[in-house]
Formats: C-alpha cells, sequence, structure tokens
C-alpha cells in the first residue's frame, strides 16, 4: 500500500464507522427513536440556549435552565392535563353512548340498509361495533400506560438526558465529526452542514411551534363547542397536523365522530368541521408564514410514502418523524448537490 | 490534583496545547489584544487541521468559507492558470480572511511545501459568535473590516504611484483610482 493510500485509508475510517454507527441506530430502532428525538428536542431549543448565552451566561448554565425550564413545563402540564386526559379515557373506555346516539346510529343504519341494500348489507350492528371499538381504544391506551410505564419512565429520563449533552456539547460533537472529514472534503462538509442547520433548524423549529398552537387553538374550539374529550382530540390534531396532507383529515374525523356520538345527531358534526376548517385556514395563512421561515418542499407522493414507511418502521412515533426525517435527506440531497458543484472534485 | 488529572485525562498536554494555541491567535492582527478569555472562547471554534507537502489548502475559484492561519510550516500562494507564485507563507501568516465576511470565490490557490499544521476560522462559526456573544462577534467583524481597509487604501496607494508612473511614460492626464 503507497502512503498516499494508507492516508486516505486511515482518514476514512472514522467516517465508515460513524457510517456503520448510523447503520447500526437505524436497525435498532427504539435506541434510534430515542436519539432522534433526543436530537430533535435539542434542535428546537437550542435558539432558547443561545438567546440566554447572549445575556451573559454560559453555556452549561443556560442549558441547565433550558431542561429545567422544559422540565417545570412537562410537569405542570402534566399535572393539569393528566387527570383530565385519564377522566376523559375513563369515560371512553366505559363504552357509554347516549340514547340520542345510539337513535343516530340506528337511524344511519336504517337508511344505509334502505339506499345500499343492493350491495346486499345484513344486519351490521353498527351501535355494537362501535361500542366495542370505543371500550378497545380506551383498553389499549390503559394497557399502553400501565404495561409500558417502566419504558415511558426510562425514556422520560434518557431523552431529557441525552438532549442535556446535545444541548451542552453538540458544538464540539459537530467539530470533532467534521476532524474526521479528509481535507479535501473539509471545507466542502462544513458549508453544507451550515446549510442544511440553517434550513432544517427554521423548518423544525416552526413545525414545532406551529403544532403547538394547533392544537391550543383546537381544544380551545373543541370546548367552545362543547365536544367531549376536548383535550385529547385536541392534542391528537396538534400532533396529526405536523403530518403533511393526512394530518388535518386524520384530526377532524375522531372530532366528528365524537360530537355525533355526544349529542346523537349528525348535524353536530357540522360546527366541528367547520370549526376546523376555519382553523386550518388561519393556520395556513397566518399561523405558518410566521412560524415557519422556510419550507422544505415536498412532494406529496414522497410525503406519504414516508408516512407510510415510518409508519410501517415505527408506529405513530415514526409517522410523526417520517416528515422531518425525509426532509433532511432531502435537504442533505439538495444543499449537497449543489454545494458539490461548487468544488472541483476529481 | 493537576499531577493526578495530567496522569488520568492528559490534561497538562491539553493545557499547553491551548496555551500555545493563543499565542499564536494572540500575533494574528485580527485578534490582537484580545483577552485571554476572549481568545479561550475563540479556541472553541478553531478547526485544527494538518496538511502534507504538495497538498492543496484552498483552491482558486472555490468557495471561500473562512480564513486560515498557519500555525507552523511553509506554504505557497498561487493564482491564474499558469500558477504564477505571488507569496511564501511560515509560521503565524494568515490568509482567506476576506472570506470570513463575504461568500465570493477563493482569489488564489494556497499548497503546503511542508508539513503543516493550520488552524481554521470560518464564517458560519463567526455569525453563530455574534449571536451568542454579539459584542465580542462585532468586535472581530470590525478588526477584519479594518485590515480589509489597510488593504484598500495600500492598493489605492499602489494604483496612484502606478498612474504618476505611467503618466509619466506617456505624459496623458491621470485616471481617478477606485
Amino acid at each position: 500500500m503507497n502512503p498516499s493510500t494508507a492516508r486516505h485509508s486511515r482518514e476514512l475510517m472514522p467516517l465508515l464507522v460513524a457510517l456503520f454507527v448510523a447503520i447500526l441506530l437505524l436497525f435498532i430502532g427504539g435506541a434510534a427513536q430515542t436519539v432522534i428525538l433526543s436530537l430533535l428536542l435539542a434542535y428546537i431549543l437550542d435558539p432558547l440556549a443561545t438567546a440566554l448565552e447572549a445575556r451573559g451566561m454560559s453555556r452549561t448554565l443556560a442549558v441547565v435552565v433550558v431542561v429545567l425550564l422544559l422540565s417545570c413545563l412537562v410537569v405542570g402540564a402534566g399535572f393539569i392535563l393528566v387527570p383530565v386526559i385519564f377522566e376523559q379515557m375513563q369515560a371512553l373506555q366505559s363504552g357509554s353512548t347516549t340514547e340520542q346516539a345510539s337513535l343516530a346510529i340506528k337511524e344511519i343504519e336504517v337508511s344505509l340498509k334502505s339506499q345500499l341494500g343492493f350491495l346486499g348489507l345484513g344486519d351490521m350492528d353498527l351501535l355494537g361495533r362501535i361500542r366495542e371499538f370505543k371500550t378497545s381504544i380506551g383498553e389499549r391506551m390503559f394497557s399502553f400506560l400501565l404495561s409500558d410505564s417502566l419504558s415511558l419512565i426510562i425514556h422520560g429520563v434518557t431523552i431529557p438526558f441525552m438532549m442535556f449533552f446535545f444541548l451542552k456539547d453538540g458544538r464540539e460533537m459537530k467539530k470533532a465529526l467534521v476532524s474526521m472529514v479528509p481535507n479535501r472534503y473539509f471545507e466542502f462538509t462544513l458549508d453544507l452542514l451550515y446549510k442544511m442547520d440553517t434550513q432544517m433548524g427554521n423548518y423544525l423549529r416552526g413545525q414545532f411551534i406551529d403544532a403547538l398552537v394547533f392544537g391550543a387553538m383546537s381544544i380551545i374550539a373543541l370546548w367552545i363547542l362543547g365536544v367531549n374529550y376536548f383535550v385529547f382530540l385536541g392534542i391528537f390534531a396538534g400532533l396529526a397536523n405536523l403530518i403533511p396532507y393526512v394530518g388535518p383529515i386524520a384530526g377532524v374525523i375522531p372530532a366528528a365522530a365524537v360530537a355525533i356520538l355526544g349529542s346523537g345527531s349528525l348535524g353536530s358534526a357540522v360546527p366541528v368541521i367547520v370549526a376546523y376548517f376555519a382553523l386550518k385556514l388561519i393556520d395556513d395563512f397566518v399561523v405558518v408564514p410566521y412560524v415557519v421561515a422556510s419550507s422544505v418542499e415536498m412532494h406529496p407522493v414522497l410525503v406519504l410514502v414516508a408516512i407510510m414507511i415510518g409508519g410501517e418502521l415505527f408506529g405513530i412515533l415514526g409517522m410523526l418523524l417520517a416528515v422531518p426525517v425525509t426532509g433532511f435527506f432531502k435537504v442533505v440531497l439538495k444543499e449537497g448537490i449543489s454545494t458539490y458543484r461548487k468544488y472541483r472534485f476529481t | 490534583m493537576t499531577d493526578f488529572r495530567a496522569r488520568v485525562f492528559g490534561y497538562r498536554r491539553k493545557h499547553k496545547q491551548d496555551e500555545a494555541l493563543r499565542a499564536i491567535l494572540e500575533r494574528i492582527p485580527i485578534f490582537e489584544g484580545f483577552s485571554q478569555r476572549e481568545l479561550a472562547a475563540l479556541e472553541r471554534f478553531i478547526h485544527r487541521r494538518e496538511y502534507l507537502p504538495e497538498e492543496v489548502i484552498i483552491r482558486q475559484d472555490e468557495p471561500g468559507l473562512g480564513m486560515y492561519i498557519l500555525q507552523s510550516g511553509e506554504a505557497v500562494v498561487l493564482t491564474g492558470r499558469d500558477e504564477v507564485q505571488l507569496s511564501r507563507l511560515s509560521d503565524g501568516d494568515f490568509f482567506g480572511e476576506v472570506s470570513l465576511l463575504d461568500e465570493t470565490p477563493r482569489s488564489a490557490t494556497v499548497v503546503a511545501k511542508t508539513h503543516c499544521q493550520i488552524l481554521g476560522f470560518f464564517q458560519s462559526d463567526l455569525f453563530g459568535l455574534m449571536e451568542r456573544d454579539p459584542r465580542f462577534g462585532v468586535k472581530i467583524v470590525i478588526r477584519v473590516a479594518k485590515i480589509i481597509g489597510d488593504r484598500l487604501r495600500k492598493a489605492n496607494q499602489q494604483v496612484l504611484t502606478l498612474n504618476e508612473q505611467l503618466l509619466q511614460a506617456t505624459h496623458k492626464s491621470p485616471v481617478t483610482p477606485p
């Protein structure tokens, strides 16, 4: 092996190790989710730590303050929201359906039978099925919270712990990563990282704030309309709003269904649908232009495929993470190609 | 305590490296007169690179991202297709500082002539520093602007001198310098 080849092999070795670690992370799903979530949170909260640093705090103290603030917020929200969510889930689990709702469901069943009789529909027992479905949702959620409580506690400790170090030592980690890159590709890597950081940072922070605002608006709207389980449904709508195209529809369906079952009239779904439509308009024309500084444009087909793959691999969390992860790879490719063209690599 | 840290963590070696780095930074006009705290803060953004003889450090026409300081070793500055040598750089010399403010392509190629240890300070890090510590960031920007201003004045002086020489040679009216 000549000295030049040896030098290149030596320089490329750390990169191969980093690639191996990345592939390993991808295969051990749970750990990868924890790392990705911690990284995302650190990324979203970095400007807050930076702002505190600009006011004269050391980086460590700024990060400690941010983590403490976040912990207080989560614990405070937990104290307020958890009893409400539990209460609403218990009501959901009991499977109780009002008399009016039972009548409405029976009416729907009769109407379906008369209008779609040619399809040979027999006894559908819609009421029984809906009760069964409601009970099973509640049961699943309870069993998830109880059986996975250990995993939730572990995540509750590991995610803030990892986030703390990503926030505190993120710059040094990036510097150490860049130091492994061979001299010829060093400036290119630095350039690419900076562009990715700017684009992804704006995108992720924007999406996070948008989900918070949409969730809060949904909770208020559903509360005003007197829809049951409004906290639960509002949080769901906020999270679903993170998923383009599918999310807004997925957010309105359960709320409309709960409104119908609660009042017993099909018409009660109308104000819910109108409210969600209005919220989506406010979100698209007022909130998004303010909070999402730069959007990472993605083709609808790409988004849908990414959501399906994310759901297949990691469930609901995978669906939520699919869009930012795809956005990340899109930015890497787009910026990578445009930056690569500026350098005369041979 | 220090001995224990030196044995266990290699603390002393790191400490000596930091002192050497600060001594080099202090000699660079951009960082001249900076306090030890400011130099220590700056250290966190400095990238250390090593180049072998004949390895290209920066290439003409490629994007300029920041400045380089030659910690040790020798390098040459080349320009044009024929790679005409403009100057020779040695310990403590620096180049590419304009790229801290401007993203225009590099105006020359720099090639290592001996084994070189180089320190890099980049625009993205300067922007980050300006967000975290605006006063310190602006201090660096003003120093870079002053150096560029000095160079412009020298360039103007050279244009004037050349203009006078041209005038004497051709007996024509003087041309206004840029």
